[in-house]
């Protein structure tokens, strides 16, 4: 396994390579120039000649790529040019919360989706089959940021300790606290600004959850070894639980791990309707603005965590179902 | 029992959360809500309205532009410019320190403009300051600026600029947590969160009648919105939710305030190329632009109908300019006059995604097949669109705005004049800009001044290099129980006298 896992992280280093050259180039090859989208309107033509030099942008590409890749491999992603802040302050000031963000939504997503799903497997065909894929469709097709303003407007609005936006302490912050003063204040308040929108980012990671749940138990629960598992005269729910739900849990660990990585850089939307500090604005904004040292940084911190994630996916296989072994 | 018991302390719990989220709204705190979060806090190098809606808090410049749009006395206390507009002399104001205690001095005003000036400081305004040559300190609170050539208007780019001090300014993260002489203190910055000042004890206009502000940054405008109307924030900044605005405004809970702006929208020609190269052609459109209807409907009613470049509210504005009401007959006439049939001109507007001027472009598209002309749409990202505009002359038509109009200078030279930087539609008029070289040379203040930008208006609007669809509306939004504080024709302006603001709720 350690092996495998080594071996892993040492095939990221070309594909990271590959992504750095593909962002670097979309960056500078599409229309729009950093320098102009700093002036605005009122860019005049020596301001812009001006502002490129200062900037090295009128260096030739290649030359441009090198300076900026030398550094990156000795862990300076650059400056950005318009806040003139080391990128990596900027990402890393907002990775908290991204993370935090995604890991409580996907937990809300898998503590409702799955018994969600195991629910309406184990009663197929029935009212409550139907009407729980109801509601997992209606999460599915719910856009986020449509959730996320419904939710502001209708909960928000009324519930006062519900706040409408923004960010307070960290999770872990309020937890440190909690252990070092017995003060639970913190942590709570914590989790009053990420509920809404952890559960606005959720709900459709929710609903595929309990779809593809549902799916991947029918085809189970229909195996020979389930019906041998039953006449053995196991319990129901031994059968269900043990029997069934951990095979039919591996396409439900590949989507959330998928789901995941895209939800560490596709938060974008709920981040901006909750005005939540993350990175997806951050990248987002960068990109509007041209500003190509944290457009790339913030890419490759992206691709670098995503490629993390999918490699913990696999690990996670192997303890799911103890065939599958890694060498 | 165990149950009911664990209910119970949730209720508890729930009740004290909802306590502590009513007593956060406190009296000594001015929460505003910010449409967009600060590049940076240094005004040398800023150039956006978000980060200079803030500065003014920390920062000043010598002078200030009041409410009514006239230059008032902030760090200076009294200023003369020659009657050649080649010199400007400033008394500055004694007794001001700097947050850290260190007086303020003619030195601080000195290295202030030599550092925008400094090309290697890369100061993104550096081109407005351009014409000054060197700056003279008589002494410690006496200061002279003397400039290359005339230009009359300086003194209100000077309002622009928030002075630095010399002492401080070139730390490494000065940009991130300045300091200045102004009402407010720098406190912390929580980037795409909040940003919290305090009050600066020893102001010389006054200790602040609020101790605290904080400047919260949400970014979609129906949440702003919301997060105003629960009470959470205390005033709403920023793009206005425009369906909105006639509720808000019927509602006795909340206050809107609106004056005119200094900005306006606009159709530019590419007056180079093909049909458009036709001044008639160019009227014909203009007279195509339902200016009425793109208020109403597309603005929802925050704005007023274009006339020309210059601000209505200034005193340069000239009220006998050809107008252009909307008319489709006119316009089918001019088109006639130019010979041209119709059908036979096809023309290529472009806009960015901004979903006004993309509803503004789809109805003038139908209103110039109404006339026979052929128009086609193409919407661009911001980046690309602006790439094109500026840098090639593949247009026919775009559309944009300009902001921070505060004089006619700023409102023609640069888009009219032949050499002009943003006369992206090439319109060229030798008459033009004369007018425009000359107007730098007399005093703002003079009748000649206003004698040469009313001709000018007239020749722009009578020749149509732009069409002009709107003027800018300023809109401000709060509750009622905050007190002394206008609405600001000028958006970045629009804290800088917070220090005068009470809140009673």
């Amino acid at each position: 396994m350690f092996r495998y896992i080594v071996r892993r992280l040492i095939q990221m280093i070309p594909l990271l390579i590959g992504v750095s050259i593909l962002v670097f180039l979309l960056g500078h090859l599409a229309p729009g120039d950093p320098v102009r989208m700093l002036l605005g309107e009122e860019a005049t033509a020596e301001d812009v000649a001006r502002l490129h030099a200062v900037y090295g942008f009128d260096q030739p590409l290649p030359v441009q790529y090198f300076r900026w890749f030398s550094r990156a491999i000795r862990g300076d992603l650059g400056v950005s040019i318009r806040q003139t802040i080391p990128v990596s302050t900027l990402i890393f000031e907002r990775l908290g919360a991204t993370i935090e963000l995604a890991v409580v939504s996907v937990v809300i997503a898998i503590l409702l989706g799955i018994p969600l799903g195991l629910f309406a497997s184990t009663r197929r065909g029935s009212l409550w089959d139907f009407l729980t894929m109801i509601v997992s469709l209606i999460g599915v097709s719910m856009p986020g940021f449509w959730l996320g303003l419904v939710l502001l407007s209708y909960v928000a609005l009324h519930v006062s300790w519900l706040p409408m936006f923004g960010r307070d302490a960290s999770i872990i912050g309020g937890l440190w606290t909690l252990i070092t003063q017995f003060r639970a204040d913190e942590l709570i308040n914590s989790f009053r600004y990420i509920l809404l929108p952890a559960v606005a980012l959720g709900t459709s990671m929710m609903a595929i959850i309990a779809r593809l749940t549902r799916s991947s138990m029918l085809e189970v629960l229909s195996k020979d070894y389930i019906r041998t598992a039953q006449a053995k005269g196991l319990k129901r729910s031994v059968v269900v639980v043990k029997h069934a739900l951990r095979n039919a849990l591996m396409p439900v660990i590949t989507m959330v791990g998928i789901q995941f990585g895209a939800m560490l850089g596709g938060a974008v939307v709920t981040e901006t309707v909750f005005a939540w500090p993350g990175v997806g604005r951050l990248v987002i904004n960068a990109i509007t603005q041209r500003d190509f040292p944290l457009v790339q940084g913030g890419v490759l911190m992206m691709a670098l965590i995503f490629t993390l994630v999918n490699l913990l996916v696999d690990v996670c296989y192997a303890f799911v179902n103890p065939r599958i072994r890694y060498e | 029992m165990v149950r009911r018991s664990s209910m119970l302390i949730t209720v508890a719990l729930l009740v004290v959360l909802a306590f502590s989220a009513v007593a956060g709204a406190s009296n000594d705190t001015l929460v505003i809500a910010s449409g967009a979060e600060a590049v940076g806090l240094d005004p040398r190098l800023e150039t956006d309205v978000p980060s200079f809606e803030r500065i003014n808090l920390i920062n000043q410049a010598l002078v200030q532009f009041a409410t009514n749009m006239e230059l008032e006395a902030t760090l200076a206390t009294e200023w003369t410019v020659s009657d050649d507009t080649m010199t400007l002399w400033f008394k500055l104001r004694e007794g001001v320190k700097w947050h850290d205690g260190v007086p303020f001095t003619a030195e601080d005003v000195k290295y202030t403009y030599e550092w925008v000036l400094d090309p290697a400081n890369g100061a993104l305004n550096m081109g407005l300051y351009a014409d000054i040559d060197e700056i003279e300190v008589v002494n410690d609170y006496e200061v002279i600026f003397r400039l290359k050539k005339p230009n009359a208007f300086l003194m209100n780019n000077i309002a622009r600029m928030p002075i630095t001090p010399k002492h401080d300014g070139d730390r490494v993260d000065f940009r991130q947590s300045p300091i200045g002489t102004g009402p407010y203190k720098f406190v912390s910055w929580t980037r795409d969160d909040r940003m919290i000042l305090v009050e600066n004890e020893e102001y010389w206009g006054g200790r602040p009648n609020i101790p605290n502000i904080v400047f919260r940054a949400i970014p979609e405008n129906s949440t702003r919105l919301l997060a105003f109307e629960a009470g959470e924030v205390d005033i709403y900044q920023g793009g206005m939710v425009a369906q909105e605005i006639g509720r808000l405004e019927a509602d006795p809970n909340y206050v809107v305030q609106r004056t005119p702006g200094t900005g306006y929208n606009y159709l530019g020609f590419n007056t180079r190329v093909g049909a458009l190269s036709d001044v008639r052609v160019r009227q014909a459109i203009s007279y195509l632009i339902h200016r009425e209807g793109i208020v109403r409907n597309v603005l929802n009613g925050i704005g007023t109908p274009g006339i020309g470049p210059v601000s209505m509210s200034l005193p340069w504005f000239n009220e006998s300019v050809q107008r252009y009401e909307y008319n489709p007959e006119k316009a089918k006439e001019l088109l006639r006059e130019a010979g041209y049939a119709a059908g036979e001109i096809n023309l290529r507007l472009y806009t960015n995604e901004n979903p006004d001027r993309m509803r503004i472009a789809e109805i003038l598209q139908y209103e110039c097949m109404q006339a026979g002309v052929n128009v086609e749409v193409i919407i661009e990202e911001w980046g690309a669109y602006l790439a094109r505009i500026q840098e090639t002359d593949d247009f026919d038509i775009f559309i944009l705005g300009w902001s921070g109009q505060l004089d006619p200078d700023r409102a023609m030279i640069r888009q009219f004049h032949t050499n002009g930087s943003n006369n992206y539609g090439k319109y060229s008029n030798e008459r033009v800009d004369y007018l425009l070289d000359l107007g730098r040379t007399v005093p703002q203040e003079s009748q000649d001044s206003i004698d040469i930008y009313r001709e000018a208006q007239e020749i722009v609007v009578r020749e149509v290099p732009y069409g002009f669809i709107n003027y800018s509306e300023e809109v401000g939004l709060h509750h009622p129980y905050i007190g002394n504080w206008e609405v600001h024709p000028y958006g970045a302006a629009a804290w800088q006298d917070a220090h005068l603001m009470t809140k009673n709720k």
